[in-house]
């Protein structure tokens, strides 16, 4: 690189040195060059090639430097006009001695500036011009160059200068020649005429032969350089000939000639997913989907190879939905559509309490059917049922509910049964507690709250006899001595029992003369001290005595005092015994008396729940105590007890045994009136409830008849045909026959008490109205 | 020693199983549980005794039977559902990673019934498995076809895809088909909820509810999903009966469906349906619409022969018979063209005679042409006309495509289905009588044509459930039509029946009731002047009401009672003497006095019964009375209404007859 830089100084120096001598010469070189030109590039050798090249570029750069001046130099020595001849002798004057006195001045005072004033006033610099010699490195230094710029050079056409230099000194127009001149030139087209004008320079521009051949190339699309060859011939770098030897000794590798197994396998694999429908040609999205679907309804015939199947015993299908009425018709019947009410009604309950989810409407034609607005809903309902409810087999019964009921023989024909009311025996103030009539059935007795005990002719109903016994306690019950060879009449009133013989008109003087005897037999036992003797300290069960001389005017001849309120008394069929019931006497509460020996005797020592009746069997000598809720069968002779009967009510209210003595009949507050067969069970044999209310007392008909009562809180007293058949196989026949209502209920208390005639189908009840009455 | 029974080992305990324990034990999430109940028909169980089964306090817990769980363990579509859990956890997983390329090609590849309608799954073994013969799938078509239909009518939403519902239209549109062609449908009743229809196919009877055309409103909460998964069951199910049904008549499935057809309205005609041999005909047969009623006779045989084991009898005489009414209908046009100028010629009489004879419904309308108004429900009508035989309905243009013709001046239509109400002009024109029709040549607004019978779209309801055609006076336009009656009521013993008079269904005690008040009513209205009658008569009433309160002395009082009555009336008489009268009025109603008796004598007995029945109810048990008055309850219920109807219906009665009076 150092070379060539020192080659370009030495050209600039040459050509610098050269430049005014060498414009001839130049021309005449480059004419050799123009017209010799391709002759001798052509035959430099390659080598050179790049030295050549640096120097046509140099030329190319200097050249035009060159030409400027030359073509100064051609117009000033051609067509010189006095004053730039002047300037440029002088410049020529001052640049020769410039070169040479340099380093006088140098030497002289060394300084090459002079001092101006600014305008400030301050001192100025104002260096000399460097006169940049051949030996000055100042490579750029050159001849005047126009400063313009890129503006045409048109506008200095009224001036007599064409530009500025660099020192900003005017650039003179060049001389142009007259017009003979001018046209000389246009006839002697000097070499390299363009008829352009040098834009710096202001004169015309010409080019050298060199450069007009470069415009040629690059006009004819050639490369500008005629170095470059386009066609340069082909290098082999890989031989076109075979060789006849290999260049390696190793034998050919199976691959070469096997196909490869591999790839067979994998090409295999793909084969196998195309067949197998994993890969599938591409399709777009619909298409695919459309043939998804069309691939899904497969249609075929599911039941083809169908078996009936015996249904799973524990399915349950759905209930089918009911079929529609006669009333969902849109055009329904008129008398299906709701009245004015109804439909009020209907719209004022709630949607979910309504029985009927629509109300029948009626529309006069097909078109004005509206929709049904509740359908979707409806629907909804029933897809929950079907998946959400619990489903149970109920099995209704689709029979006439007639068909549930016995078989009762007709009333009728169970004739005679006490019917109608025939008398009413009025009197009594308050309850009528109890009603007996007597063994030979001519009278009534009645007691009542009021505390009398009367006696009534029973067919008329005539009062005959009234004792007051207690002015403050009721008489709760009354009962008569069951044999009719006396005639006495038993009462409780409070603690205390009382033993009486009524006048009566169908008492003859001669029974009342035995009754009398009968209840006084006892106190001459007593008297004659035959009397258990009673541990002293301890109160006696009973007390008997005579109650007073005014009663005793009446006809009360004995009273005998308990430990508690009596409430039952009940005789042995013979007369000598009766027993009494006080269900608050809790040891006590059951009392056995003798009447031939004045004597009270307390059989239980200890009693099981709060005894509330007892009663003698009619033939053999057992006795019953009922609870409240068993009955006890007691031996009387072996002391023992026999049998549990078990009614199952809560609280029993009377019982009375039936005078085969195999039968019971329980009477309960709970409303349910109870047979025993007491060979059969312990159970009841059957339980009939006819009653709303309480049923108070229970009885037996005792003379032959089969029936049997009973008496409730309801007012009403029901009869039943009870018949105990002789075989012991037979079950017995119960029938109810005959509801008598009549007594009203005072206080919710309505029948108390019943009592049957000895022999006739007539009943006597007492009611809480204060009345007694006869049914027959 | 015995091995000790420890509580809640074996019984009732291990034989049911609580809902949690169940989804527990299959491993699912609730709505698959529910799905799974659903599909597979298990429904929960009430065990005999809560306690029992479970420890738990809660009331409201539903039990399933174990072995029903058991079942469903060995479930194909437990799998599913699992697969389908999974590949949503592989969502949510990749959601979470921010991945949402990857979440979107999952999703792709998702069975999503609920939103493209169509599950990866199928249901067809589900169907097989519930249903082990077709007679039980049969059997089972109820709701299947009422949610089906319902569907079919419901606008598409979000929950309710429109694939579903079109799915859902063209299997019910295939079962209408099957229908028509095999005659099987019986009875329909226009109900205030929709149409019900019954058919009897193999021998079921099947009984469905379509909902009027119009836009179903959807009230309260309604769970489409729910109701999605049944669809999803039912429209698996119908196909397959679809094709059992179509098959065993001899038909193709699936028919021909044309969307083009379809989209334009044409519903019933959409769907074409083709024969099973191919090789026979490869024309396709089914929308019976008049042009292809002249069928080559030639043609049909071969095709009968082909499938005649399949086919009734009946279709053996269609071909003939069509010919015929072809014919019959060529020379009726032109006597109908010259009607216009003679209108006593006898065309229209001749169609009021209808050659329907013998007991066949399948060919109840197969002489007529039919023509529908546009305020008409086509739909149904054209399915309840062509299953009953009719081969050519037209309707107006504005109710879709598939019509014989649409042309309303169409010569051959012998009916026209009319439900407009009547101009007051042609009013006037109809009132002279039956066969008016043809003598007005008006045309005015609502106007007629000669020629053809006006009816009221109720005439082929009741015609069809009383297979028989009714008389067209009655259903005429304008007019009040009668009581649209439901076929599916079967008359019990004692239940009120609206066809029957009324005067055949009351007891002895109402009729008496009935005249009583009757001829009472008629009194005082007759002469008002003697009130002292009216005094009587509810003298009596009063005491016999007290009677009923004081019971045991009724008979006695009764008794009294009556003489009570002589001696007044005798009184009454003798102040009649006195002040100069004549005691005609009282005279007048020895009759009402002979009922009132009667009906006292009724009453006594009514007692004495009553007396009866509650003796032997007291002997009856406890558990046997309680039944008796369960029983005793709901009959008295029921007949409290039927009460109540006939009362309406006299009252009714009543008024019509005082109207006409």
């Amino acid at each position: 690189m150092k070379a060539k830089v020192l080659d370009k100084k030495r050209k600039a120096r040459d050509v610098s040195s050269d430049s005014e001598s060498d414009d001839e010469l130049g021309n005449g070189l480059f004419d050799g060059v123009l017209s010799a030109s391709e002759d001798e590039e052509d035959y430099i050798p390659s080598d050179q090639i790049e030295e050549d090249d640096s120097e046509s570029e140099n030329d190319g750069t200097e050249g035009s430097d060159e030409d400027e001046e030359d073509d100064d130099a051609l117009l000033s020595d051609d067509i010189p006009s006095d004053d730039e001849e002047l300037s440029k002798l002088e410049e020529l004057e001052i640049t020769e001695p410039g070169v040479d006195p340099k380093p006088k001045e140098v030497e002289e005072d060394e300084r090459n500036y002079r001092i101006d004033k600014d305008a400030n006033g301050n001192d100025r610099y104002v260096y000399d011009e460097i006169d940049p010699v051949y030996d000055s490195d100042d490579s750029d230094a050159q001849g005047p160059v126009n400063t313009i710029g890129n503006i045409p050079l048109s506008f200095y056409d009224t001036y007599p200068h064409i530009g500025y230099d660099i020192n900003g000194k005017k650039i003179m127009r060049p001389a142009t020649g007259d017009a003979l001149q001018s046209l000389l030139d246009t006839i002697e087209v000097p070499k390299g005429w363009t008829g352009l004008t040098d834009i710096n320079t202001g004169n015309p521009l010409n080019l050298t032969d060199e450069e007009l051949e470069i415009v040629r190339r690059v006009q004819m699309g050639l490369a500008p350089d005629d170095l470059i060859d386009p066609y340069p011939d082909t290098v082999e770098w890989f031989t076109s000939k075979e060789e006849k030897m290999p260049l390696s000794a190793a034998p050919e590798p199976k691959r070469r000639f096997l196909p490869s197994k591999n790839e067979a396998k994998q090409i295999m694999k793909l084969v196998r997913a195309i067949r197998e429908g994993r890969i599938l040609p591409y399709k777009p999205p619909e298409e695919r989907e459309r043939e998804a679907e069309e691939q899904e309804e497969v249609h075929f015939d599911l039941w083809q190879d169908e078996e009936p199947q015996a249904p799973n015993p524990m399915h349950i299908p759905a209930p089918k939905l009911p079929p529609p009425g006669y009333e969902m018709s849109y055009n329904p019947p008129e008398e299906y559509l709701p009245t004015q009410e109804e439909r009020e009604e209907w719209e004022k309950t709630d949607p979910e309490e309504r029985t009927k989810e629509f109300l029948p409407t009626k529309y006069t034609s097909l078109r004005k059917v509206p929709a049904w607005g509740e359908l979707v809903k409806e629907r909804f309902e029933r897809c929950m049922d079907l998946y959400l409810a619990p489903r149970v087999r109920k099995n209704r019964l689709n029979i006439d509910p007639n068909s549930l009921l016995p078989k009762l023989p007709s009333p009728s024909e169970l004739k005679p049964f006490p019917t109608v009311v025939q008398t009413i025996f009025r009197g009594h103030e308050g309850t009528v507690r109890s009603v007996a009539i007597d063994p030979t059935g001519v009278a009534l007795a009645t007691g009542g709250s009021d505390g009398t005990v009367r006696v009534w002719e029973l067919l008329t109903g005539r009062q005959v006899w009234s004792v007051t016994l207690s002015s403050d306690e009721p008489v709760y019950t009354v009962r008569w001595r069951p044999t009719k060879d006396a005639f006495i009449l038993s009462a409780a009133v409070g603690e205390d029992i009382f033993l009486m013989v009524p006048t009566h008109s169908s008492v003859t003087p001669a029974l009342d003369q035995t009754s009398r005897d009968v209840l006084a037999a006892g106190f001459g036992y007593a008297t004659n001290g035959q009397q258990a003797a009673i541990p002293a300290g301890k109160e006696p069960a009973g007390k008997w005595a005579r109650p007073g001389t005014k009663l005793e005017d009446e006809g009360v001849l004995v009273r005998i005092t308990v430990r508690s309120t009596v409430k039952v008394i009940n005789w042995h069929r013979r007369g000598d015994h009766f027993s009494t019931t006080s269900p608050e006497g809790q040891r006590s509460s059951v009392a056995i008396h003798t009447l031939s020996k004045h004597l009270t005797q307390i059989p239980f020592r200890k009693l099981h729940g709060i005894a509330q009746a007892a009663a003698f069997h009619p033939s053999k000598p057992i006795f019953f105590v009922a609870t409240m809720r068993t009955i006890r069968c007691y031996d009387l002779q072996k002391l023992e007890l026999i049998k549990i009967v078990q009614p199952g009510a809560k609280w029993i209210s009377s019982i009375d045994i039936h005078p085969g003595g195999d039968n019971l009949i329980v009477g309960s507050y709970d409303r349910r009136l109870l047979w025993h067969d007491l060979d059969l069970s312990n159970r009841p044999y059957k339980t009939m409830r006819f009653h709303p209310k309480a049923i108070r007392a229970v009885k037996y008909h005792k003379g032959g008849l089969p029936l049997f009562a009973d008496a409730s809180d309801d007012g009403t007293l029901q009869i039943f045909h009870g018949k105990v058949p002789n075989d012991q196989l037979e079950n017995p026949t119960i029938v109810p026959v005959k509801q008598l209502k009549g007594h009203k209920v005072v206080n919710q208390v309505g029948v108390v008490d019943i009592d049957w005639h000895p022999r006739e189908p007539w009943c006597v009840s007492a009611g809480a109205d204060g009345t007694a009455r006869l049914w027959m | 020693m015995a091995k000790i029974k420890k509580k809640g080992q074996s019984g009732q305990a291990k034989n049911y199983i609580t809902r949690t324990q169940a989804v527990k034990k299959l491993q699912l999430s609730l709505p698959d549980f529910r799905k799974l109940c659903i599909w597979k028909g298990i429904y929960p169980r009430e065990p005999r005794n809560r306690k029992k089964v479970s420890k738990s306090a809660t009331a409201s817990t539903t039990f399933y039977y174990t072995k029903d769980i058991q079942y469903l363990q060995h479930e194909p579509l437990l799998q599913k559902f699992r697969e389908q859990k999974t590949l949503e956890k592989k969502i949510s997983r990749a959601l979470g990673r921010g991945d949402v390329s990857d979440a979107a090609r999952l999703e792709r590849n998702a069975a999503r019934p609920d939103q493209t309608g169509k599950p990866r799954y199928t249901l067809n073994h589900v169907v097989r498995e519930r249903y082990p013969t077709f007679i039980d799938a049969v059997r089972d078509l109820d709701d299947c076809l009422s949610m089906l239909f319902l569907f079919a009518n419901l606008p598409s939403t979000s929950s309710v895809p429109a694939k579903m519902i079109a799915r859902c239209e063209r299997l019910c549109l295939e079962f209408q088909h099957y229908l028509i062609t095999s005659h099987s449908l019986r009875k329909s009743f226009l109900s205030i909820k929709g149409i019900y229809y019954q058919a009897n196919i193999m021998g079921e009877d099947v009984l469905w509810l379509v909902p009027y055309k119009f836009n179903q409103r959807v009230v309260g909460d309604i769970d489409f999903r729910i109701m999605g998964t049944f669809i999803e069951f039912y429209m698996t199910m119908l196909s397959f009966v679809n094709y059992r049904l179509y098959t065993s008549i001899g038909l193709k499935y699936p028919p021909k469906f044309d969307q083009t057809k379809d989209e334009q309205g044409a519903e019933l005609a959409a769907i074409s349906i083709e024969g099973m041999n191919i090789a026979t005909d490869g024309e396709t047969k089914a929308i019976t619409n008049g042009e292809e009623q002249q069928i080559d006779p030639k043609v049909q045989a071969q095709v009968n022969k082909l499938v005649k084991q399949l086919k009734d009898e009946a279709n053996g005489e269609k071909p003939d018979e069509e010919m015929a009414e072809g014919d019959e209908e060529e020379e009726e046009k032109p006597t109908d063209a010259l009607d216009k100028f003679e209108p006593a010629a006898p065309g229209g009489d001749v169609l009021l005679q209808p050659s329907y004879s013998g007991n066949d419904p399948s060919k109840l309308f197969s002489n007529f042409t039919f023509f529908l108004s546009r305020e008409t429900p086509r739909q149904s009508l054209e399915f309840i006309l062509r299953a009953f035989g009719c081969k050519r309905i037209g309707w107006d243009s504005v109710l879709g495509e598939g019509a014989f013709t649409t042309d309303e001046s169409d010569p051959s239509i012998t009916h026209q289905i009319f439900d407009r109400p009547v101009v007051q002009a042609a009013m006037d024109e109809a009132e002279g009588d039956g066969e008016d029709n043809q003598t007005s040549r008006k045309l005015g607004p609502s106007q007629r044509y000669p020629g053809r019978i006006y009816v009221q779209p109720q005439w082929v309801w009741d015609s069809v459930n009383d297979e028989e055609l009714k008389s067209p006076e009655l259903y005429a336009p304008g007019a009040a039509l009668p009581p649209h009656l439901s076929p599916f009521v079967k008359p019990t013993q004692g239940q009120y029946d609206p066809t029957i008079p009324l005067e055949e269904q009351q007891t002895e005690g109402e009729a008496l009731d009935a005249e009583i008040e009757d001829a009472t009513e008629g009194q005082g209205e007759e002469d008002s002047e003697v009130e002292n009658d009216m005094d009587v008569a509810s003298d009596n009433d009063d005491e016999e009401d007290e009677d009923e309160e004081d019971g045991p002395e009724e008979e006695e009082e009764e008794e009294e009672e009556e003489e009570e009555d002589a001696a007044l009336e005798r009184q009454h008489e003798l102040e009649a003497e006195i002040a100069g009268k004549t005691l005609k009025s009282k005279k007048v109603d020895p009759k009402t006095k002979a009922k009132l008796d009667q009906k006292k004598a009724l009453e006594r007995k009514k007692k004495e019964e009553e007396e009866d029945l509650e003796r032997a109810k007291g002997m009856l048990s406890k558990k046997k009375r309680k039944l008796f008055e369960q029983m005793q309850y709901t009959n008295n219920k029921k007949s409290a209404e039927d009460m109540k109807l006939k009362a309406k219906r006299r009252k009714l009665e009543k008024e019509k007859a005082a109207k006409k009076a």
